[in-house]
């Protein structure tokens, strides 16, 4: 009974509860003098790691190569701080989305998960209605827009309207999203969809600041957002254990600092206010294995269940070994002559060297037509 | 329960005997203080087992793409920079494990129609850009050719299977190659670059070199035309040539700064020799140099996995080099053997994770490592100038002064280059009445559905260099068709050249098959670009013209015009005047009306 009651409670609390997280990193400049806002993605991508999200579940979009470019003088490295304590790019990093890829098409594709079918698993959003998704965002913006690689611009209400489709797909659970870029409030001012939380590192007219440059990169290194963001982060959460809340975070930012006005929007959460600044930082940035357990679970099902599957392991091993000698007979009935489609779809051989038989062709055609001329006229004449 | 162990021992037996890992690492000190550093790694799995997915060396991740795409055998790599031919001699393997710049994929895909194996194609390079985080997805019809002559299976197929299977052919020539490649790359390695050689891969050693390839190759090898006695083997190499002067550079100091006066040797010979000035002289010992501080690392052991030969640390030097061996924890045993004939010698590292390097003491040689010389030189180039027009010059050596030369020449070029093919002219230089074009491959490229795909059979002479130009027309993109950083150019993939084997080629079977290549540099196209500023300049200047040029006329076109003195000069004394005007005509009717009640009443 008492098993049973805790199993029940478990269970209600796990009801409430997201059984996965998921994160979308997007730096949107490209170009070298944007290094900081590359820095600034990888910064988040090293954050969420080392709180447990694992790369298959994190969407990394780098829309141009810091690392192994040529003007790199840190070759396969790209730091976020002119001590060059840490190296962010490191030994280890899966970038999903690179170079030309990182388009507004591809973003938002990626957050509807409306791609093709070839598309890779690694490249995909596989959220469903309990995962708690990050999404960070920087790169060059103005009143309601966001610049992608200088060529295009996602407005705030595209990102409105993909936020509220992943609402109505049961997309996601909560969502955090964080923007850096000038005027980075007016992005998540649109929005419309339930269980979003949102914060930006400026408000309307206002530019957000990068925070210092390394005199040997050459180039500011980091945004002062994400910088004072990180330095929350390293400093007080320091393990996955961490219940610290999203408003001890909001609380640390200062305008002093951030030479900007951070925002927040809250009303979208339920319980508003309250509710979204008592969720934890480790909700978002941090991960969790929750398994729901059914609570109507009885030892025959599950039997049956087991004896289902065995029977379909059976089945699959079946076909594997019956495929491989069909198919080998298969084949063996061909003939190994030339396949009869070669040729449709290929290059095909010039003979540069008939140009003087074709050039011979032309002429007594021309004189051919040139002699049944005047045959004609000798004739009519 | 003996019994049982037993039994899994057995059956396991068979398995263990067919599926086995090699690694191997060669060191060859090139000239100009540049170091070779060739890692190969080898395994293979029994065509049973994989259509099993009985995965042991073979990668599954891998493995199961293959079987999802239907590709019997592929090779991928991923290059970046140059070989210097002139300096470093022949290049590894022949040139067979190396691709153009950027990133190059080739592969037998069995299919039945051209469309099968297009949707395959397609299912492939998507499923490989997602393993290897490249954009390899950007292959698509544009950039996929199907070479006639350049590539040959270098596999053992079934004879049966020839007729089905269709050669694909795509090269990203601008895609970028770095540690994100690397990762899945090391993955792939059944020690997974925790022991044996793979533990030196470092990504920043690796993208600092002057010239790397990362390949993968993967080919079925059948005796007979059993299938069942089919093995596919995996080769995974990583060749680099890294600048040992510069790889000792502490990693968070990689600035380069002069040396202080008293490490550099001088030239006191020179006039201008004095305390503050000085002429360097080049050193005639061999450099001192570590493998530890070059690669950063150490070797941590050897892979436990290692099959029969497990000497897989050879370096390619002199006999009478001093190789002094470190090991930490120190005095472990570990295997040498010295082949002279070949200027090898081979070491074996410790197991169990023991840190192993190798350091050579400057030494005074007094012969110089023997390098082998390119079979063949091949320079491309893009001429003319303007936005129209253009062409492009390839050059082809033969430094040989006895041998004929047979290659095969293969462009595959982008859509927006468009060449005429009535303007190759080929010529010999010294003279020679020799026709050195044999034969013309040629598929003319479309619009936006697909490129240009030329292949050119060549005859060089002893001794000869050759010379092919082209005129090429650069296409007019559409707006939306510009990369973001459009004026930078566009890249054209490099051609690849191969060589046929000559009559006197006395190589065994494996190389030949292998084949032996070699790639021009990729180019850099400017086509014609936009000033991407214009629409909005455009919408601007229109609306400026709209604002001034229509509300002028449309302001003129509704407006009436009086004269000047018609119109009155103050509005408010108007109505002013009016109201009293009104009020004294009031007045003066009152006044009217009541003289003319005193005129009835008088």
């Amino acid at each position: 009974m008492r098993v049973f009651l805790l199993g029940l409670l478990l269970a209600a609390t796990a009801l409430a509860e997201h059984t996965s997280n998921w994160a979308v990193l997007v730096s949107t400049s490209r170009f070298w003098f944007n290094y900081r806002h590359l820095a600034n993605v990888l910064s988040l991508y090293r954050t969420v790691k080392r709180l447990g999200i694992p790369d298959s579940q994190i969407i990394l979009m780098l829309p141009d190569d810091m690392a192994c470019n040529p003007r790199n003088a840190f070759p396969g490295t790209v730091y976020n701080n002119a001590d060059r304590a840490l190296d962010l790019y490191g030994d280890n990093i899966e970038v999903d989305y690179r170079g030309y890829e990182v388009t507004v098409e591809n973003f938002i594709r990626l957050l509807t998960d409306r791609v093709g079918e070839d598309m890779p698993r690694s490249k995909r959003l596989l959220t469903d209605d309990r995962s708690n998704i990050l999404v960070y965002m920087t790169g060059h913006g103005g009143n309601e827009f966001l610049k992608f690689q200088d060529a295009e611009e996602i407005s705030a209400f595209d990102l409105a309207d993909a936020f509220a489709q992943m609402w109505e797909k049961k997309r996601y659970h909560e969502l955090l999203f964080m923007i850096d870029t000038c005027q980075a409030n007016t992005m998540y001012s649109k929005f419309y969809s339930p269980n979003i939380i949102a914060t930006g590192s400026s408000a309307l007219d206002e530019s957000s600041y990068s925070h210092h440059a390394d005199n040997d990169v050459g180039v500011a290194v980091i945004d002062r957002y994400t910088y004072f963001n990180l330095d929350f982060l390293e400093t007080q959460v320091k393990d996955q254990f961490s219940k610290l809340t999203l408003g001890d975070l909001f609380d640390s930012y200062d305008f002093d600092k951030i030479h900007s006005h951070p925002g927040f929007r809250y009303d979208l959460f339920p319980g508003e206010e309250q509710n979204a600044r008592n969720k934890l930082v480790m909700d978002f940035f941090g991960n969790v294995q929750n398994v729901e357990v059914d609570t109507t679970w009885n030892e025959t099902a599950w039997r049956e269940d087991l004896v289902r599957l065995g029977r379909l392991v059976e089945k699959a091993r079946k076909r594997n070994n019956a495929t491989n000698p069909i198919d080998s007979d298969i084949l063996s009935h061909k003939t190994p002559s030339h396949s009869p489609m070669l040729g449709t779809d290929r290059a095909s051989e010039v003979r540069m060297e008939d140009g003087w038989t074709k050039q011979m062709i032309g002429a007594a055609a021309l004189f051919g037509g040139l002699g049944l001329w005047g045959a004609a006229s000798w004739i009519d004449g | 329960m003996i019994f049982r162990i037993f039994l899994s021992l057995l059956l396991l037996l068979p398995l263990a005997c067919c599926s086995d890992y090699h690694e191997k690492l060669l060191l060859r000190p090139l000239p100009g203080n540049a170091l070779l550093a060739s890692f190969n790694f080898r395994s293979n799995a029994t065509a049973n087992s994989f259509d099993e997915q009985n995965f042991r060396y073979f990668p599954r991740s891998f493995g199961q793409i293959l079987q999802h795409a239907h590709t019997k055998e592929l090779h991928l790599r991923f290059s970046v920079g140059r070989w210097d031919a002139e300096t470093w001699g022949a290049r590894p393997w022949n040139g067979a494990r190396e691709g153009g710049t950027g990133v190059e994929l080739w592969a037998w895909v069995e299919a039945k129609s051209d469309e099968e194996a297009n949707s395959r194609w397609l299912t492939l390079t998507n499923a490989l850009s997602g393993l290897f985080c490249a954009s390899l997805n950007f292959i698509d019809s544009t950039r996929t050719i199907r070479p006639m002559k350049t590539f040959e299976p270098e596999g053992l197929h079934p004879k049966s299977m020839l007729p089905n299977l269709q050669l694909l052919h795509g090269v990203l020539p601008h895609e970028v190659v770095c540690t994100e490649n690397l990762t899945p790359f090391v993955k792939l390695l059944p020690c997974k670059g925790k022991a044996g050689i793979s533990s030196l891969l470092d990504g920043h050693k690796l993208f600092d070199a002057s010239w790397q390839v990362m390949s993968i190759d993967v080919r079925p090898i059948c005796h007979g035309d059993d299938e069942s006695n089919c093995i596919l083997e995996i080769e995974q190499t990583v060749d680099m040539v890294l600048d040992r002067e510069r790889s000792k550079r502490p990693r968070d100091n990689p600035i380069p700064r002069p040396l202080p006066m008293d490490q550099i040797e001088c030239d006191v010979s020179k006039p201008y020799h004095a305390e503050d000035s000085c002429y360097p002289l080049e050193k005639s010992s061999e450099p001192a140099w570590d493998l530890a501080e070059i690669f950063g690392r150490h070797i941590k052991g050897d892979c436990p996995i290692t099959g029969d030969d497990s000497m897989t640390v050879c370096v390619n030097t002199q006999p009478e080099r001093i190789i002094n061996v470190f090991t930490n924890p120190e005095d472990q045993d570990f295997g040498m053997k010295k082949i002279p004939e070949e200027n090898l010698t081979c070491f074996e590292p410790p197991s169990n994770g023991t840190d192993f390097s190798l350091s050579f003491p400057e030494q005074n040689m007094t012969t110089p490592l023997p390098l082998a010389s390119p079979r063949i030189h091949a320079f491309r180039s893009i001429t003319g100038y303007g936005q129209e027009r253009g062409g492009i010059q390839a050059i082809i050596q033969n430094p040989s002064s006895t041998e004929p030369l047979d290659v095969i020449y293969l462009e595959s070029l982008p859509w927006y280059m468009k060449p005429y093919l009535h303007t190759l002219r080929s010529q010999l230089s010294p003279p020679s009445t020799i026709q050195p074009i044999k034969e013309t491959y040629y598929r003319p490229a479309l619009d936006r559905r697909r490129g240009t795909h030329l292949e050119l059979k060549l005859h060089i002479p002893p001794g000869s260099s050759l010379t092919l130009t082209y005129d090429i027309e650069k296409a007019i993109l559409r707006y939306t068709e510009y990369p973001p950083d459009a004026n930078r150019g566009f890249d054209v993939a490099p051609a690849a050249i191969r060589v046929l084997p000559g009559p006197n080629d006395a190589v065994d079977e494996d190389t030949r098959r292998r084949g032996i290549y070699v790639r021009t540099t990729s180019l850099l196209l400017p086509l014609p670009t936009p000033d991407f500023s214009m629409p909005y300049n455009v919408i601007i200047l229109t609306s400026t013209v709209m604002a001034l040029g229509f509300g002028g006329i449309f302001n003129i076109l509704v407006r009436r015009f009086v004269a000047a003195d018609e119109v009155p000069e103050n509005k408010l004394p108007l109505a002013l005047t009016a109201l009293v005007a009104r009020f004294r005509g009031r007045i003066r009717q009152v006044i009217t009306k009541a003289m003319g009640n005193r005129e009835k009443t008088e």
